[in-house]
């Protein structure tokens, strides 16, 4: 019994920490004209040492030591720049929306889709992790995670998983505003009855936390299936100690973790009126701390409310919110992400449904408005993956951080720069001169002979 | 350039007497000024008074209310605009409404006026909504200024509208089995679109010769073969495009660009052959685009610019700002156009392929003052537009915002 819990805890531990992108060794020199790190300013003549996906070494060319026989990438026409992280979306998977209201037993990762067009895209604009959640039709949606846009199988896309639980504070479809506020404060009551319950049947001794646990292949020895109390900011189950962890339905745990702080929420606003209710949830239930919401672009209305509360957003991908004057049909522009940056919230960009406006583009444009530089590229790299949980991994070029570097032609936020190469913890996943239907796109050359532009097919003519 | 200076320092002084409110007279300083007409003065200005431009070069000069801007352009012309899209702005009653004017149908208190003016867009040709094989006259007005269509025109008449197509045959019914409408006898097919726009030129020629066979409209008809008036026609598709050359050639058409025409870079020998000019609709990401779910390459600009194709941008009234015209320049940088280029196909270009370049398009003395204040390099999305100046007028004002 013992032996076969060790070998299973190795087991485990190789799963976790081989890195899962696939086949190659993860070590690689980038070299780069320009060296954005978003850490400490620029490097001009840089070198990037990634070794076992991580990078080793960073610094000018000159006073740099590489190691002899890593490959290189790069070259001195090219800006290295972090990879662009997107806090949150609900594309790639196969249909977003559970129609059960409160799926929290759910995981995306069953729903995730490796070889969609969504992925594709996002390597091809520089886009190297992504939190993916449910879509926002839900009460209580099921579990997302955090991924990588490339590999073959969910599993060699994992960056975290399962990671975020998806609540709406605006109504389902089908629902009204009313019911989904009752909608929202049921779950967590349910869930209340359902752990008093439990205890109740303990003292009770029926023995059915235990039973349920066989049922559902828990050990209840295990340190993480054993009795604790409940350790919830909001509100706790007294004696919930002497039910063992293995025991609570699995429907129930997600659940139970968010609300005992241990979890992290998305929570989706679809109009400023909606920012009340999902800051009263989530304060009700003790999980403020460990909330983001996902706001749509009218939200900037309760910027003041957002900001004492002290949560951190992720925009919409529409960044100027349009609203009609019904006296006088003038159309008046309001640029979302200055409310928030006047009233000091932590803002993440994103490009959400919208290929057309990736994060490059958001961060370019949001700088037109009137934001500032390095505040615009932090709201797509810095911002996004601290809101991910992964502010010492990703979203800057420094040593220890995972080897994920975009190489551009020239400038991020210039128009005319383009994505040349994408390297994704020391693999190079992405070389535009090898993209066909980019050059399809792009230059007109077709795909199914990739021969030769337009231009070559005149001169046979 | 001294002769110019002088006449800056005349007409301002003598301007300067009956200078009211903010209609100047101004003088606008950048770091640079692009013409569009040939010409970047680096550290340059512009000069306005009473409502045209009266210097423009390097270095100092006029005299004025000063204004300063990163750079300065001439007002963006958008051909394929598309203001007027209300239902009722279709004549029903005929395919062929060559007579009839567009410019009796716009409506000025649209909020896309405003859009459009407060993005940069300065003129548009206003366009019949392409229900009609032959929509009718079109007028290039301004998009800002008194709420009456004679104050804001720049030019009258100057195009008729053309479809190609299934546009105009949607809606149309088939005459089986349905009741008489007038809809029955419209073209069904994008065929029959084809042979109702050869059939009504060829019916205008024979009205020449014989006035029993004369028509209402057919003089305007005549007046396109006869190379007075531009026809401006929609065209997303190659088939659609190929057809448009062949009337073109068939019925010796000079004056003709298409519009929407996403597919132009497919087949570049044939509109150089033709002479014909090119208007391009919006780029999307995944290269389809409108109702014919055309496939419209990025490097589409680049390529006509290369083949010296006359061409021009345009925005299609875009609701969302990021997807309006200065947005387009862009994204055809992207695709590999030069900024000058890029800054010629949403000015000069557009205002000479219909006639009203002697008013707009370019930053020359005697031009109507016209003109954007950047904050950054034009069309890049890190620049923004802080001032649009129409008519000499400052009539957006975005600078305090952006400092």
């Amino acid at each position: 019994m013992n032996m076969k819990k060790h070998s299973l805890i190795a087991a485990l531990a190789t799963i976790l920490l081989a890195p899962s992108v696939p086949a190659q060794s993860g070590n690689l020199v980038i070299e780069a004209g320009r060296i954005i790190t978003q850490a400490d300013g620029e490097i001009a003549d840089g070198v990037i040492v990634i070794e076992n996906g991580r990078i080793a070494a960073i610094g000018p060319a000159d006073s740099t030591e590489r190691p002899w026989d890593a490959p290189v990438v790069g070259g001195e026409d090219l800006v290295a720049f972090p990879g662009f992280v997107e806090a949150h979306t609900f594309r790639g998977m196969d249909r977003p929306n559970e129609s059960i209201d409160v799926a929290a037993f759910l995981d995306i990762r069953d729903s995730i889709d490796p070889v969609s067009f969504f992925f594709e895209n996002s390597v091809r604009n520089g886009i190297t992790t992504l939190g993916v959640q449910q879509g926002n039709s839900c009460v209580v949606g099921g579990q997302g995670m955090v991924v990588r846009p490339v590999g073959m199988t969910v599993e060699q896309m994992m960056v975290r998983q399962p990671f975020g639980l998806k609540l709406s504070a605006a109504p389902k479809s089908g629902k009204s505003r009313t019911t989904q506020a009752q909608a929202l404060r049921k779950a967590f009551a349910d869930l209340r009855e359902y752990l008093e319950t439990l205890v109740q049947d303990e003292r009770d001794e029926s023995g059915k936390a235990r039973r349920e646990a066989l049922f559902q292949g828990r050990d209840v020895d295990e340190e993480e299936n054993q009795g604790r109390a409940m350790t919830g900011l909001a509100w706790t189950v007294d004696g919930l100690d002497i039910v063992p962890r293995g025991g609570v339905d699995q429907k129930e745990r997600p659940l139970l973790q968010l609300v005992e702080g241990r979890w992290d929420a998305f929570f989706y606003c679809g109009a400023p009126m909606d920012v009340h209710l999902a800051l009263e949830v989530a304060r009700d239930n003790g999980f403020l701390h460990r909330t983001t919401l996902v706001l749509d672009d009218s939200c900037w209305k309760a910027a003041e409310i957002i900001a004492e509360a002290g949560v951190s957003v992720v925009l919409d991908n529409d960044m100027i919110h349009i609203e009609r004057d019904p006296r006088t049909g003038d159309e008046i522009e309001t640029f979302v992400p200055a409310v928030f940056q006047e009233r000091g919230v932590r803002f993440a960009l994103s490009s959400s449904n919208d290929t057309n406006r990736s994060l490059w583009y958001q961060a370019a444009f949001a700088t037109g408005q009137g934001l500032d530089r390095r505040d615009a590229l932090d709201a797509v790299t810095v911002v996004p993956a601290e809101i991910l949980g992964l502010g010492d991994r990703v979203g800057r070029l420094e040593a220890g951080y995972d080897g994920n570097v975009v190489l551009f032609s020239g400038d991020p936020l210039d128009v005319s720069s383009w994505v040349e190469h994408v390297i994704i913890e020391g693999v190079h996943v992405y070389d535009r001169s090898e993209d066909v239907r980019i050059q399809h796109l792009h230059e007109g050359v077709d795909p199914r002979k990739s021969r030769g532009t337009s231009a070559a097919l005149r001169s046979e003519r | 350039m001294r002769n110019v200076l002088s006449t800056v320092c005349v007409l301002a002084l003598a301007s300067s007497a009956t200078a009211q409110d903010d209609a100047g007279p101004w003088v606008i300083r950048a770091d640079r000024v692009y013409t569009a007409a040939g010409e970047v003065f680096e550290g340059g200005f512009v000069a306005v008074a009473n409502g045209k431009i009266v210097g423009v070069g390097p270095g100092g000069g006029g005299a004025g209310d000063e204004l300063e801007a990163v750079c300065v352009t001439p007002g963006m012309v958008d051909l394929g605009a598309r203001v007027v899209t209300h239902p009722d702005a279709v004549e029903q009653s005929t395919e062929v409404a060559a007579s009839m004017r567009v410019a009796h149908a716009l409506d000025l208190f649209d909020p896309r006026w405003k859009r459009e003016l407060e993005s940069g867009v300065t003129t548009v040709l206003a366009t019949p909504p392409d229900s009609n094989v032959i929509g009718g006259l079109c007028i290039a007005v301004k998009t800002g200024g008194l709420t009456d269509v004679a104050s804001r025109t720049v030019r009258a008449d100057v195009a008729l509208r053309g479809s190609f197509g299934t546009q105009p045959s949607q809606g149309n019914q088939s005459s089986s089995g349905t009741p008489q409408t007038f809809y029955v006898r419209r073209p069904t097919t994008r065929m029959g679109v084809e042979w109702t726009i050869r059939k009504a030129f060829y019916d205008a020629l024979a009205g020449a010769q014989d006035p029993e066979r004369d028509f209402e409209g057919a003089d305007v008809l005549r007046r396109v073969l006869d190379g007075e008036l531009v026809l401006g026609a929609q065209a997303w598709s190659t088939q659609d495009i190929r057809t448009a050359i062949y009337v073109k050639e068939e019925f010796g058409i000079e004056r003709m660009f298409v519009d929407a025409a996403a597919e132009a870079w497919k087949e570049p020998d044939l509109l150089v052959r033709s002479g014909m000019a090119v208007v391009l609709p919006p780029l999307s990401f995944d290269g389809r685009v409108g109702p014919e779910n055309a496939f419209f390459s990025w490097h589409s600009a680049r390529e006509l610019d290369e083949l010296g194709v006359p061409f021009a941008l345009s925005g299609h009234g875009a609701a969302d700002p990021a997807a309006r015209l200065a947005y387009q320049g862009g994204l055809a940088m992207r695709g590999g156009l030069s900024l000058e280029a890029a800054l010629a196909a949403v000015t000069l270009a557009p205002a000479r392929m219909i006639g009203i370049d002697d008013r707009v398009g370019s930053l020359e003395v005697g031009k109507d003052a016209d003109l954007l204040l950047w904050s950054g390099t034009p069309f890049q999305p890190t620049s923004r537009i802080i001032g649009v100046m129409l008519d000499g007028r400052l009539v957006v004002d975005r600078r305090e915002a952006s400092e």
